[in-house]
C-alpha cells in the first residue's frame, strides 16, 4: 500500500485558521481563570473596597464575552478551514481573513479593558457598547462575503457548507436585534432571547451539525450521501423545536398566557435532535471503514456527542416545562444548564475541531500527535466542569426550595449554598488546570512518538485503514 | 428514509416552527402595552432603565428572571422593599449592607438617576408576569396575612400600628404606602428586638434611613410592635 498523493490539508488559505484557534484558545484560557474569580465570590466575602472598584458584574461580564468571543473565533477559523475543501477551491481573500481576526481581537481586548472601567452596554452577555458593535458587524460581513465569494467562484455546493453557511448567516442576523435601545423591558428581553436562544438552540446548533458531519467523513471515510440525509432530518428536528422553543423563556416577562403552552410543547421536544446527533456520530464510527485514531480527538468527539446531549438536552429540559421553570427561573439550576451546556455543545465542539484541525495546519504526519498530555487535559477540565455543575445544581435546588417555596428572603437563601459555591470553585480549580493544559497541549502539539507509530500502516491521508 | 423525506422533514419542520414563532411574536407585540402598562411607561422610567444598564445592574441582579444571580431578583423589588429601600440602598450601599456577607458596589450615583431607577423600578413592579417570582407572589402574599390580620387587629399591637400610622409608609397584606418596605417582609430577616430597636431610633440603626424615630412609644410597647411585625412574617417565612 502506498501513501496517498493529498495532502493533509489541501488548499493554502486554509492556514489562516490556524491564528483563529490560538487566539480562541488563549481567550479560553482567560474566561475559566475570571470564572475562578467569579465563584470565588460566592464562597468569600469580598470587602468593600475592591467590590467598589472590581464589581461582580464586571467580572462576569468578562467571564461571559470571553466565552462569546473565543467561541466565535473558533467557528470562523473551522469555517475557513472547511469551506476551501468542500467547495475545493482557495479563499477568496486569504489576507482580509487575518486583517478580520485582527480587528476581532482587538476590539474584543478594547471591550474587555473598557468593561474594567464601565464602560457597557449594560445587557447581560451582549454588553458591548454600541460603537463596538459596529465594528462587530462590519468584520461579520466581510466574514459573509469572503467566505460567500468563495463559494460563488467555486459554485460546488453541498449540505454540509450550505448548513455551515446557513447557520453562519442566521447567527450574523440575529445579533442585530441586540444592538438597539429598547423603551420597554420586557420587549428588551422578547429580542435578547433572539440573539441569545436561537443562537444557541438555532444558527450554533447548525454550525456545530456541519462541523460535525465534516469531521465525521473526513475522519471516518462514511459514506457522505449518508451523512448528509441525517443531517437534513438533525435540522429540521434543531429548527422545528428550537424556534418556537424560544417560548420557554417568554414564561414570565410579561407576554401573553399562551406562551406556556408553546414555550413547553416546543421545548419538551428540544432534546430529540441531540440525541438524534449523538446517534449518527455513533453509527458513523461503526460505518466507516478507518481505525478510529488518533484516540484523543475521538474522545473529543464523543465527550462532545455525549456531553451536548446531557449538559443541553436534559438538564435543559429538567427545568423547561412552566410548572417546574416556575420556581426554578432565574436560579442557579440556571447557572448549572448553562454551564453543563456549553461546555458539552460548545467547547468541547471546538475543541474537537482544533485537535482534528491543528495537527493537519502543523504538517504533522498522518495528522497524528502525541497524545499523552492531552488526556489530562480532557478528563481535568470534563470532569471539572461536570463537578460545578452537579454543585450548582445542589445549590439551585436549595435556593428554589429555600427562596422560591419557603419564601425566605434572598440572602437567608443563600447562606446554605455557600458550602456548594465553594464546591463549585474548588471543581473550577480542577476544570482550570484541564483546561491551561489542553491549550497549552494543542498549541504545542508534537509528532507522535516513533515507538507509537510502528504497528500502524502507512497513514492514508486521514489515518489508517482498518483493514490493512 | 429516503432523500425526499429527509429534505421534507427539514423543510416542514423548520417552516411550521417559523410560522408558529412569527403569529406568536405578532399576538405578543398586541398584548405587551396591556400587560406591562405600558401607559406608565413615560420619559420618566426610561431614563431609569438607561441609568439601570449604565450602571451594569443587570449583572448582578436578575430582573424578570433574567441576568446574573448574584444579588435578589429585581421584579417587585419596589413593592418589597419600598421606595426608600430602594433608594437607601442606591445611595449608601455599604451602610445597608455593612453586616452582609455580600457587598454591593457604591457607585456615587447622581440623585436625579437615583429618582429614575426608582421610577423604573416602580413601573417594573407593575408588570402582569403570571405572578413570578413565586418569593413576591401577590396570591401568597394575600393568603398569609389575611388569614393573621382577621384575628391580629385586636390585639393592642395592632392598634398601636394603626395608631402610629405605620401603614402610610408600609404596606400590609397589598395595602398601605410604599416608602418603607412590607411589612410581612421584615420578619423574615429580623427578631422583635432588632425591629424595638429600630423603631426607637432607626437613624441609630441605619445611618440616613428616613424613617421618623419613636421615642413617644414606651419600651415596651416597642417591643410588642417588634413581636407583631415579626408575627406576620408566616412561620416558613422567617429566617432559621
Amino acid at each position: 500500500m502506498t501513501a496517498t498523493t493529498t495532502p493533509l490539508v489541501p488548499y493554502r488559505s486554509q492556514r489562516v485558521a490556524y491564528g483563529y484557534f490560538a487566539v480562541a484558545l488563549l481567550l479560553f484560557a482567560l474566561q475559566v481563570v475570571v470564572g475562578l474569580w467569579v465563584a470565588l465570590q460566592y464562597v468569600v466575602t469580598v470587602p468593600q473596597a475592591i467590590v467598589d472598584v472590581f464589581p461582580f458584574s464586571t467580572a462576569r461580564a468578562m467571564h461571559t464575552n470571553l466565552l462569546v468571543l473565543w467561541m466565535l473565533l473558533g467557528f470562523m477559523g473551522a469555517t475557513f478551514y472547511l469551506v476551501p475543501e468542500e467547495a475545493q477551491a482557495e479563499l477568496a481573500w486569504p489576507r482580509l481573513a487575518v486583517v478580520q481576526l485582527v480587528v476581532l481581537t482587538a476590539t474584543g481586548v478594547t471591550a474587555l479593558v473598557g468593561f474594567l472601567f464601565g464602560w457597557t452596554q449594560g445587557k447581560p452577555l451582549l454588553e458591548i457598547p454600541t460603537p463596538l458593535d459596529f465594528v462587530i458587524v462590519a468584520a461579520a460581513l466581510l466574514f459573509l462575503a469572503n467566505v460567500g465569494l468563495t463559494l460563488y467562484r467555486a459554485r460546488r455546493w453541498n449540505a454540509v457548507q450550505g448548513t455551515l453557511v446557513g447557520g453562519l448567516v442566521f447567527l450574523a442576523l440575529m445579533y442585530l436585534f441586540g444592538m438597539p435601545f429598547y423603551r420597554n423591558l420586557a420587549v428588551d428581553w422578547y429580542y435578547w432571547w433572539w440573539v441569545i436562544h436561537l443562537w444557541v438552540e438555532g444558527a450554533w446548533e447548525l454550525v456545530t451539525a456541519a462541523i460535525v458531519a465534516f469531521m465525521l467523513i473526513k475522519m471516518t471515510g462514511v459514506d457522505r450521501r449518508v451523512v448528509e440525509k441525517w443531517l437534513y432530518v438533525e435540522l429540521g428536528l434543531f429548527l422545528f423545536t428550537g424556534i418556537a422553543g424560544t417560548g420557554h423563556h417568554y414564561y414570565w416577562l410579561g407576554a401573553p398566557r399562551a406562551w406556556l403552552w408553546v414555550g413547553g410543547i416546543f421545548s419538551a421536544l428540544e432534546p430529540l435532535p441531540i440525541m438524534l446527533m449523538l446517534w449518527d456520530t455513533w453509527r458513523a464510527t461503526k460505518d466507516g471503514d478507518r481505525a478510529l485514531r488518533p484516540r484523543l480527538t475521538w474522545i473529543y468527539v464523543g465527550g462532545m456527542a455525549i456531553l451536548h446531549f446531557v449538559g443541553a438536552g436534559l438538564f435543559g429540559f429538567a427545568h423547561t416545562l412552566p410548572q417546574i421553570n416556575y420556581y426554578t427561573h432565574g436560579s442557579q439550576v440556571t447557572v448549572s444548564h448553562g454551564h453543563l451546556a456549553f461546555f458539552g455543545a460548545y467547547a468541547l465542539l471546538n475543541l474537537s475541531f482544533f485537535y482534528f484541525a491543528m495537527p493537519r495546519l502543523k504538517g504533522l504526519p498522518g495528522a497524528r500527535y502525541d497524545e499523552r498530555a492531552g488526556h489530562w487535559g480532557f478528563w481535568l477540565t470534563t470532569l471539572g466542569v461536570l463537578g460545578m455543575s452537579l454543585a450548582f445544581a445542589v445549590a439551585g435546588v436549595l435556593q428554589t426550595y429555600l427562596e422560591r417555596v419557603r419564601g425566605e428572603p434572598y440572602m437567608v437563601a443563600q447562606e446554605p449554598m455557600r458550602f456548594w459555591m465553594l464546591v463549585v470553585f474548588l471543581h473550577g480549580l480542577v476544570a482550570v488546570a484541564g483546561v491551561l493544559i489542553t491549550v497549552t497541549h494543542l498549541l504545542t502539539l508534537k509528532p507522535e512518538r516513533a515507538a507509537e507509530l510502528l504497528p500502524v500502516d502507512v497513514p492514508a491521508g486521514e489515518g489508517a485503514v482498518r483493514s490493512a | 428514509m429516503s432523500d425526499r423525506l429527509a429534505k421534507a422533514i427539514f423543510w416542514i419542520g423548520t417552516l411550521v416552527s417559523i410560522a408558529v414563532f412569527l403569529a406568536m411574536t405578532v399576538h405578543t407585540h398586541q398584548s405587551f402595552d396591556a400587560l406591562t402598562h405600558a401607559d406608565a411607561l413615560d420619559a420618566h422610567v426610561v431614563a431609569g432603565k438607561r441609568a439601570f444598564e449604565r450602571h451594569n445592574c443587570n449583572d448582578c441582579h436578575t430582573i424578570l428572571g433574567f441576568g446574573a444571580y448574584y444579588a435578589p431578583d429585581l421584579t417587585r423589588a419596589h413593592a418589597r422593599l419600598g421606595e426608600d429601600g430602594v433608594r437607601r440602598r442606591l445611595e449608601a450601599p455599604e451602610v445597608v449592607f455593612a453586616d452582609s456577607f455580600r457587598k454591593m458596589p457604591q457607585q456615587h450615583l447622581p440623585a436625579q438617576e437615583i429618582e429614575d431607577i426608582v421610577a423604573f423600578l416602580a413601573w417594573v413592579s407593575n408588570i402582569e408576569n403570571h405572578d413570578w417570582p413565586p418569593q413576591d407572589s401577590q396570591r401568597r402574599w394575600k393568603r398569609s396575612t389575611e388569614r393573621l390580620l382577621s384575628g391580629a387587629t385586636l390585639t393592642p399591637a395592632a392598634a398601636l400600628v394603626q395608631q402610629e400610622r405605620c401603614l402610610d409608609c408600609h404596606a400590609l397584606a397589598g395595602t398601605g404606602g410604599n416608602q418603607g418596605p412590607r411589612l410581612e417582609w421584615i420578619g423574615g430577616r429580623r427578631d422583635a428586638e432588632w425591629v424595638a430597636r429600630y423603631v426607637a431610633d432607626p437613624a441609630a440603626v441605619s445611618p440616613g434611613s428616613r424613617m421618623p424615630a419613636y421615642p413617644n412609644l414606651s419600651e415596651g410597647q416597642r417591643l410588642m410592635i417588634g413581636h407583631f411585625v415579626v408575627s406576620l412574617a408566616a412561620a416558613d417565612r422567617r429566617a432559621p
